[in-house]
């Protein structure tokens, strides 16, 4: 560990470097603010980044994350820490929020880094690439994503058998196994929490059989599947390779169950599955896709018309309830549902089943702060003090959440909530402007 | 202790040293890696062919095949008849 302590000050701190933090960093920062952006993952983007298209317009998500990814790490008001932790803020005074941040080493000097992947090439470690959802391996020397920014070379010091092979290839010679964790002490008038969420882990559900049964798979292992940046040619079922004809997703995986402590819905579960089972009917033309639901709520701005579009397609929807998932010998999967609409227990077979898991809160915004100063609601989102008159607020004057940190939201209103957390921080700092 | 600049992984590993578990690992993927391509260099296979050769669980022959097509070992070939499976074959 580098002890020596830097002393830093910026205006702002962003805490979180997904679309809410960033999209609040950039208006701060567009506001004439200096901001320092501090993200715990090797590149910005957040979950948003991993996404195939948006719903419910199709677009395809990394054209819209690639470019303001962009715009954030080139304007000259932001400075980026990826692969760093904010370990505590503690506010001194109405102008004055103290951060202890470590950044973890990379061990790449990432400006001297073509990320031409020699290093990659050469490393001999073969690892799950977690950016592919543990589809596929990655090495221990990588570029984490092909659009990933910074888009550099990183090294998994985990799994690295240090033997130098990255070194030897690299012809810039900016990988360097000497880099400590730094430490620094920021000094900023304004915090914006953009701490993202964290998705249910369907492990928590034995009888989905998630883990046991490698056909069946989460939502968004689905979504790289489907992503233009896919682990493989094209989509396939990760216990045998082939090509499925017969796909089931199940909603409300792990939403709106008191049982696994998240008796929420998740807002978007719903659309994506929808947008999913979309998109495979276009890779996939002779699939059939069916979606196991409680209700669909399709509520927000053309979100009614894309269920219909959907189903015009000819993707079949089943009200129905799943009980557990059986597999058979072939690697197909025995789905045992109470279908709603009858009142009868039912039995249908599908070669690959998405689960489409749930949204939970990431508890680790509370943690930051001394003795539990920032609240958080009963399901461990962080608490809206004023929600209808002022929904950035929390229980810190100057900190303000943004995003999915606050609760589960779809990327437009995540968009939403950090103009609104980017206008209160820059009224908050004008009011505490000191003379 | 100086590192030289291209050599710091030699610095470290004195340092620190390599933990057991990620050389066993590494051995592990060679292993697997040399019978796969053992395999394919004699005919080409896909993925249920190979796991029973190799006597592999069929979700690993996946996995371990798969990371082999990202890394350029080994190449996606033919569909068969069914559109349900493909064959794979090394890249010479």
């Amino acid at each position: 560990m580098n002890e020596e302590k830097k002393i830093i000050h910026y205006d702002a701190l962003v805490v979180g470097g997904g679309i809410a933090g960033g999209e609040a960093a950039l208006n701060l920062a567009n506001s004439g603010y200096r901001v320092l952006l501090v993200e715990k993952e090797r590149s910005l983007g957040g979950k948003m980044i991993l996404l195939s298209k948006v719903f419910p317009t199709l677009d395809c998500s990394a054209c819209i994350t690639t470019p303001k990814v962009s715009e954030i790490a080139r304007h000259k008001n932001i400075t980026i820490f990826t692969e760093s932790e904010v370990t505590t803020i503690d506010k001194r005074s109405e102008n004055d929020f103290v951060a202890q941040i470590t950044k973890k080493p990379r061990y790449v000097h990432v400006e001297d880094c073509t990320a031409c992947q020699l290093c990659e090439q050469a490393c001999p470690v073969s690892v799950r690439d977690e950016y592919q959802q543990g589809l596929i391996g990655r090495k221990a020397a990588f570029i984490p994503f092909s659009i990933a920014n910074p888009k550099a070379a990183a090294i998994d010091i985990e799994n690295c058998t240090l033997c130098g092979a990255c070194e030897k290839v690299c012809p810039t010679h900016c990988i360097d196994f000497t880099m400590q964790p730094e430490q620094f002490e920021l000094h900023a008038r304004t915090v914006v929490m953009a701490t993202g969420f964290n998705l249910f882990d369907p492990l928590e559900i034995p009888r989905y059989g998630y883990g046991q049964h490698k056909n069946v798979i989460t939502s968004m292992q689905m979504e790289r599947e489907i992503a233009p940046t896919r682990p493989f040619n094209t989509i396939l079922r990760p216990g045998d390779g082939k090509v499925p004809d017969k796909i089931a997703y199940v909603l409300c995986a792990g939403s709106r169950d008191a049982s696994v402590g998240n008796p929420i819905c998740s807002q978007i579960c719903c659309m994506y599955s929808i947008k999913q089972a979309q998109l495979l009917m276009g890779a996939l033309p002779m699939a059939d896709v069916t979606i196991y639901y409680i209700n669909i709520r399709s509520f927000g701005k053309g979100f009614e018309e894309f269920y219909q579009q959907a189903k015009g397609m000819g993707v079949s929807f089943v009200k129905g309830k799943i009980g557990t998932i059986k597999e058979k010998e072939n690697g197909n999967l025995i789905l045992r549902y109470e279908d709603i609409s009858e009142g009868v227990v039912k039995e249908a077979e599908h070669d690959m089943v998405v689960l489409s898991v749930g949204v939970k809160s990431n508890p680790d915004a509370g943690k930051i702060f001394p003795q539990g100063a920032l609240k958080l609601d009963p399901h461990r989102f962080v608490a809206q003090t004023d929600l209808m008159g002022s929904p950035a607020k929390t229980s810190i004057d100057g900190v303000f959440v943004a995003g999915t940190a606050s609760a589960p939201m779809d990327i437009p209103d995540s968009i939403l909530s950090a103009g609104s957390a980017s206008s209160e921080a820059i009224s908050y700092i004008k009011q505490h402007q000191e003379a | 202790m100086e590192a030289e600049k291209g050599k710091t992984a030699r610095y470290l590993r004195e340092k620190q040293g390599v933990p057991e578990r990620v050389k066993e690992e590494l051995k592990e993927f060679n292993r697997i890696k040399r019978a796969i391509t053992g395999a394919l260099e004699q005919e080409d296979l896909t993925i249920a062919q190979l796991a029973e050769r190799l006597q592999m669980p069929l979700h690993e022959a996946t996995y371990y095949l798969l990371t082999l097509v990202k890394y350029g070992v080994v190449a996606t070939g033919e569909i068969d008849d069914m559109d349900e499976y493909y064959s794979y074959k090394l890249v010479k």
